[in-house]
């Protein structure tokens, strides 16, 4: 009889197991891409620009990074998990109480080291110290990255790839906010043409 | 005669020895060039390439190791990193629009040298300010 509730109460436990896992990757699996991080996170010059990069499908391949694979830490899935909630319940809160139009997209830029995650950029790109296309420069390069990995000037991927994932992120941004006064209301017609493609990007279900 | 024959050979060995002498040493390793706060002074980087920690070396490509003797790099060493003119003109395409970007001007298009502008141990200028000093602070920032 013990036997019998023993066995009973391992399958229960295999299979509340099975399904927890399975929630939490279909969860997590589910809230990583553009359509869904868009719903509240302000990014749409973002998107757009990630639309026409190599990572958002335009490469040779059509192979699609998605938000995740760059912005969220990969190191230990507890941190990305943790990582990940934060960051939607900040994005929620600025999307339904904050002062969106205050935010400097521009100044933001200089922060990407902080939200660019480089073991995420290595997943893919495992090989970029031995890569036979990279040119000499960009070997030298990497191979300076590597040096200073682990001192007080340790430089991430996004701090030379300025624009990477993100095609002409500085145009884009400056169609929703000029940097300069005199580009104001120039770009009614870019913003919008933005606008429509993001909706039928969507609608075309990229 | 044979005895002849082994010298001529012994000496074009003892030419060939002092040859490969004089070249391995044109060949030995450079210096470590040990950047010392009188020569950070001197040649102060700019704050975009300092934060990278780059070495004279990366862009002064096989010009010894003497800073002071080192020759301006040309368009080519730039764009061994940052690609082409019309890779940096189309990351300011939004310029375009108005005509003002200064990487495909509309007197030049991309074919300006990159240190009419720019600079790295001395303070960059902005070429378009020749002719119109009242007008491209409206247009563009500082020049980096």
């Amino acid at each position: 009889m013990k036997k019998r509730i023993l066995i009973a109460a391992g399958a229960i436990g295999v299979f509340l197991g099975l399904f927890g896992s399975w929630v939490t990757y279909e969860g997590l699996h589910r809230t990583s891409d553009d359509k869904f991080c868009i719903v509240c996170h302000e990014m749409a010059p973002m998107v757009s620009a990630y639309h026409t990069d190599p990572h958002g499908g335009q490469g040779e391949s059509g192979f699609k990074a998605s938000c995740v694979s760059c912005h969220m830490p990969h190191d230990n899935v507890f941190n990305y998990i943790y990582t990940k909630a934060k960051n939607g319940v900040v994005e929620g809160a600025i999307h339904f109480f904050g002062d969106v139009d205050a935010i400097d997209w521009h100044a933001n830029r200089k922060n990407r080291d902080k939200f660019v995650y480089d073991d995420g950029c290595i997943s893919c790109h495992s090989n970029y110290k031995t890569n036979a296309f990279i040119s000499p420069k960009g070997q030298q390069m990497h191979t300076h990255y590597d040096a200073l990995l682990g001192t007080d000037k340790q430089i991430g991927c996004a701090s030379c790839h300025v624009e990477v994932g993100h095609k002409g992120l500085r145009t884009v941004l400056n169609y929703y906010k000029p940097e300069y006064e005199y580009y104001e209301g120039k770009f009614d017609a870019e913003k919008e043409a933005v606008e429509k493609g993001l909706i039928e990007a969507f609608k075309k279900g990229e | 005669m044979s005895g002849g024959k082994t010298l001529a050979i012994a000496g074009v060995f003892l030419v060939l020895g002092v040859m490969s002498l004089i070249g391995g040493e044109s060949d030995s390793p450079l210096k470590p060039i040990v950047i010392t706060p009188e020569l950070r002074e001197e040649y102060p980087l700019k704050s975009h390439h300092a934060k990278l920690s780059l070495e004279c070396v990366f862009c002064h490509e096989g010009q010894g190791d003497n800073p002071r003797e080192f020759k301006m790099i040309g368009d080519e060493g730039c764009l061994s990193c940052h690609q082409s003119k019309e890779h940096v003109a189309e990351r300011l395409a939004f310029m375009d629009k108005l005509h003002v970007n200064p990487h495909n001007s509309i007197h030049d298009g991309p074919t300006l040298y990159c240190d009419e502008c720019h600079n790295e141990h001395k303070p960059s200028t902005n070429m378009c300010a020749e002719c119109h000093e009242h007008d491209i602070d409206l247009w563009m920032g500082p020049t980096p």
